[in-house]
């Protein structure tokens, strides 16, 4: 179930690489971060952590739901461009995206021997992290830039869930409270005219 | 209770900045004075002392940390009185400004006394966060856009930070458990790491992203041009506050990385140091402005203050942590004048200076313009020589040590090219171009003033005394 989850959660982030509307974007970051509370969820019904548990939750309601939620309201307040156009074109995208699989699996070698619990899916928060980067530096546009920033952020939150089976709780709540106040500075930098940077 | 007394100015800042009463920036400027108090009663208390548990603990490192940042504060306050005198500036921004500056002190009072990595990155991602708005203040295309560059930035940069607490907290999960956070626990255990590579790799990546905030190399540029587009108080909180709580976080991870693998560490950082300084030498020969001359000497001061702690001689870095801290503010806050309503000459910028203030004005500017190329008697002048020292003493020591002796060597000829190039623009500045007539505010007289007394405050032997026995 959990590398099935694992999956779903790598296939969303590819997803939104590929995808050429805002809406769209903002469904496959909703999926992605689906995907990082269900696996919460999972590891930690597998190892009997309620503070896990609560991350599972705490991110559906926060990342999956709220945030595009929000984002989705602000592209309406600002009029924002539905369509997103990638600097990087298909084809090239198409080649970068295996590669940096590859190599991603490869660059972890020495780390995966460390890290005996989940092993391979350090692996895939490391990629997830390369793919994040790779989708703030396709785009001009901010919404997308942020989508990644918060893709990004996923990958960490990934990589904490499966290298150290969590993090302390407290630090949990911390990164879910910075992401709040995140999304208020951006709002308040959203500003209608100059949308590309 | 002594969480309170250092959260209480900062909060009560954050609420009076939603009055609209014209007094209300007499009440900002109160609290921003009041912060000193608690942290000058830290002093007093035997150090560690536990502040929140185990979680905030105070040291000594720590807390002249946060009295010198305390300070900065303070001489950024008394500058913001006449900032609308040399800037356009709505007093609703004014206001906005402090409200996130408010939340920018909690997240640096959480960052700078944290004894874990997990509230040292929300700390600094907090305050990274406030400034982001603060840059925006300056309701320019140029500003809003930096404001954006810096928000994704600065974001990559926190999150890599994150990466690398992550890995470091996993290579010591084992045999500390959730502990593995602490500071003090990780330096006590740090031998005992099961996975020291694993350790190791979470501190390179851990150290990349504080040196990207700090606009060392390859992001050279992005700090520089952000300190441009925003307000000069901005950059001067940048240089004097956002930095220490980065910096300070590097000293921590890094004296439990000495304890891991020390040799790895050093060649790490002294090759990382030395190339930012070689491209930061040449992107100093030809700044055209204030602001990005003293922003990319400021990262140059950063990455000598690394070395320094590195090399051995937490005292140099400390005495010239403290001295880059007082004296890069008091330069932003000088470009106030010297480039007032945003039009910046060097030549001739120290000319046409009359009356009282404009004499103690072009003193104190010539003062730290030659300070910050630590001509004696400069707090950086000393702290270079104890600098120096050891990293001629870790040469001696090491396999390499020709090798060594020759990157020093070079690292002082890429020093005195910004030698060179600050004494050429303090000429053109005092003898070139047309004295123009300007006008000096008493705000910000009394932040130069104020920089200049903390600059002969850090050289007095009690201050030389408490420093020396910070580690």
């Amino acid at each position: 179930m959990v590398d099935f989850l694992i999956g779903l959660f790598l296939a969303s982030l590819i997803a939104a690489l590929f995808t050429t509307r805002l809406y769209g974007l903002l469904f496959w970051y909703s999926m992605n971060s689906l995907m990082l509370g269900l696996l919460a969820l999972g590891i930690g019904i597998n190892i009997d952590d309620k503070a896990m548990l609560l991350t599972g939750v705490v991110t559906i309601l926060i990342k999956a739901i709220g945030i595009p939620y929000v984002l989705k309201n602000l592209s309406h307040k600002f009029n924002f461009a539905r369509q997103i156009v990638s600097g990087i074109k298909m084809q090239y995208s198409i080649m970068l995206v295996p590669i940096i699989l590859v190599f991603t699996f490869y660059l972890s070698v020495p780390i995966v021997d460390m890290i005996h619990t989940n092993a391979n899916y350090v692996a895939i928060s490391i990629s997830s992290l390369f793919l994040s980067l790779l989708l703030i530096m396709e785009h001009s546009d901010v919404v997308p830039k942020i989508i990644g920033f918060l893709a990004l952020e996923n990958s960490l939150f990934l990589l904490g869930t499966t290298a150290t089976n969590g993090m302390p709780m407290l630090v949990e709540l911390g990164i879910f409270f910075d992401l709040l106040m995140a999304i208020v500075v951006i709002n308040l930098l959203f500003h209608k005219e100059e949308m590309k940077i | 209770m002594m969480l309170t007394l250092l959260l209480t100015p900062a909060l009560f800042m954050f609420l009076v900045s939603f009055l609209r009463n014209e007094n209300a920036k007499y009440l900002l400027a109160l609290s921003s004075f009041v912060i000193l108090f608690p942290i000058v009663d830290l002093f007093t208390f035997v150090k560690p002392y536990a502040i929140l548990g185990t979680y905030l603990v105070a040291d000594k490192l720590d807390t002249y940390v946060l009295l010198v940042s305390s300070i900065v504060g303070i001489g950024v306050t008394l500058a913001l009185f006449t900032m609308d005198k040399h800037v356009t500036v709505s007093p609703k921004a004014y206001r906005k400004f402090y409200r996130f500056f408010a939340i920018f002190w909690i997240g640096l009072i959480f960052s700078i006394l944290s004894n874990h990595m997990g509230i040292y990155w929300i700390g600094l991602e907090l305050a990274t966060l406030s400034t982001v708005y603060m840059i925006k203040t300056n309701h320019t295309p140029a500003a809003h856009k930096e404001a954006w560059n810096y928000m994704i930035v600065g974001a990559i940069a926190v999150s890599l930070i994150l990466f690398g607490i992550i890995l470091m907290y996993a290579s010591a999960k084992p045999i500390l458990g959730e502990e593995a956070m602490q500071f003090d626990l990780l330096l006590k255990h740090a031998k005992e790491i099961p996975s020291p590579f694993l350790f190791e790799i979470g501190f390179a990546i851990a150290t990349i992203g504080m040196f990207v905030k700090m606009g060392f190399f390859p992001m050279n540029l992005w700090l520089a041009n952000i300190e441009r587009s925003s307000f000069y108080p901005v950059a001067a909180l940048f240089s004097g506050i956002l930095e220490s709580a980065v910096v300070i976080g590097f000293f921590r991870f890094s004296q439990i990385a000495m304890e891991v693998n020390y040799n790895n560490l050093f060649i790490f950082v002294f090759i990382y140091t030395i190339l930012t300084i070689f491209i930061v030498s040449f992107l100093i020969y030809r700044a055209k402005d204030f602001m990005r001359l003293f922003s990319l000497s400021g990262i140059e001061h950063m990455a000598l203050i690394v070395l320094f702690w590195v090399s051995g001689s937490p005292f140099a870095a400390l005495l010239h942590f403290g001295a880059h801290a007082f004296l890069k503010p008091a330069l932003f806050l000088s470009t106030g004048v010297l480039e007032t309503n945003g039009k910046f000459k060097m030549a001739g910028a120290l000319r046409g200076y009359t009356g009282k203030r404009g004499k103690i004005f072009l003193f104190l500017v010539s003062l730290f313009l030659l300070a910050i190329i630590s001509l004696p008697p400069s707090p950086m002048f000393f702290s270079e020589l104890y600098g120096f020292g050891a990293m001629i003493n870790t040469a001696k020591g090491s396999d390499h040590m020709l090798g060594m002796i020759g990157a020093v060597l070079f690292l002082l000829i890429l020093l005195s090219i910004i030698f060179y190039r600050f004494v050429s623009i303090y000429q053109s500045m005092r003898y070139e171009g047309e004295a123009r007539s300007r006008k000096v505010y008493a705000g910000e007289l009394f932040a130069l003033i104020l920089f200049a007394v903390s600059l002969v405050a850090l050289m007095l032997p009690n201050t030389l005394h408490y420093l020396k026995t910070v580690i």
